[in-house]
């Protein structure tokens, strides 16, 4: 499953979408809004997506990685709008047979999707607002 | 032909606006567009990387826009 969304994640509820009677593990990954960045202080985030083309990205990075891992099910959450320090950004479960798949798995979106998921974030702070660079595009 | 451009993230901020439509030959490929954006934003020619997106993905740069497509120029992504 793949969700964009402005409201808080239900951690919960996504887990128990992965989970599975097959799985021995659920591993996840919940990217933060962190109260600094390059020296300068944050004291908000602001995020923006381009919706459609974040979907169909996040569900082809989805297939890879159940393609690539042999893993169970996969959930990713992005969620885009006005954050706090301390908010929750991104949510992604990975659930496996076994812990090792479901690991590399979980790193494999993560890493892609800093790579080719159409969202940017912006930082708000005391010495104005800064669009934070991404990385390369390969 | 008029085809439908987006604009994000930073780019939003550069050109002012979300979307326009631009005028341009037919058979235009994606490489050829990227410049022509450049050419009416320096801010833009200004930036090592310009993302182009067609109907939701990313193309090759010889890629030919058909007049009902989506096309989206953007910086690198910063999510996650």
């Amino acid at each position: 499953m793949i969700k964009i969304q402005s409201e808080d994640i239900d951690i919960t509820h996504y887990l128990d979408i992965v989970r599975t009677p097959d799985s021995g593990g659920i591993v996840n990954f919940l990217g933060t809004v962190r109260d600094y960045a390059k020296g300068r202080k944050v004291a908000k985030m602001s995020i923006e997506v381009y919706k459609a083309m974040a979907v169909t990205q996040l569900t082809a990075i989805r297939a890879e990685a159940i393609e690539k891992f042999g893993v169970n099910e996969i959930v990713v959450v992005h969620r885009y709008g006005d954050l706090d320090v301390l908010d929750n950004i991104v949510f992604i479960a990975v659930s496996s047979g076994h812990r090792k798949e479901a690991f590399k798995a979980c790193m494999y979106v993560i890493d892609e999707l800093k790579q080719r998921v159409p969202i940017w974030k912006k930082e708000i702070t005391p010495e104005g607002n800064f669009w934070v660079e991404g990385e390369k595009h390969e | 032909m008029r085809i439908k451009v987006r604009y994000f993230g930073q780019f939003r901020d550069f050109t002012g606006k979300r979307e326009e439509d631009l005028e341009v030959k037919s058979g235009i490929t994606v490489l050829e567009i990227r410049e022509h954006v450049r050419g009416l934003y320096p801010k833009i020619a200004a930036k090592n990387e310009v993302l182009v997106a067609v109907n939701g993905n990313f193309g090759a740069l010889d890629d030919i826009i058909n007049e009902t497509d989506e096309v989206a120029f953007f910086p690198p992504v910063s999510g996650g």
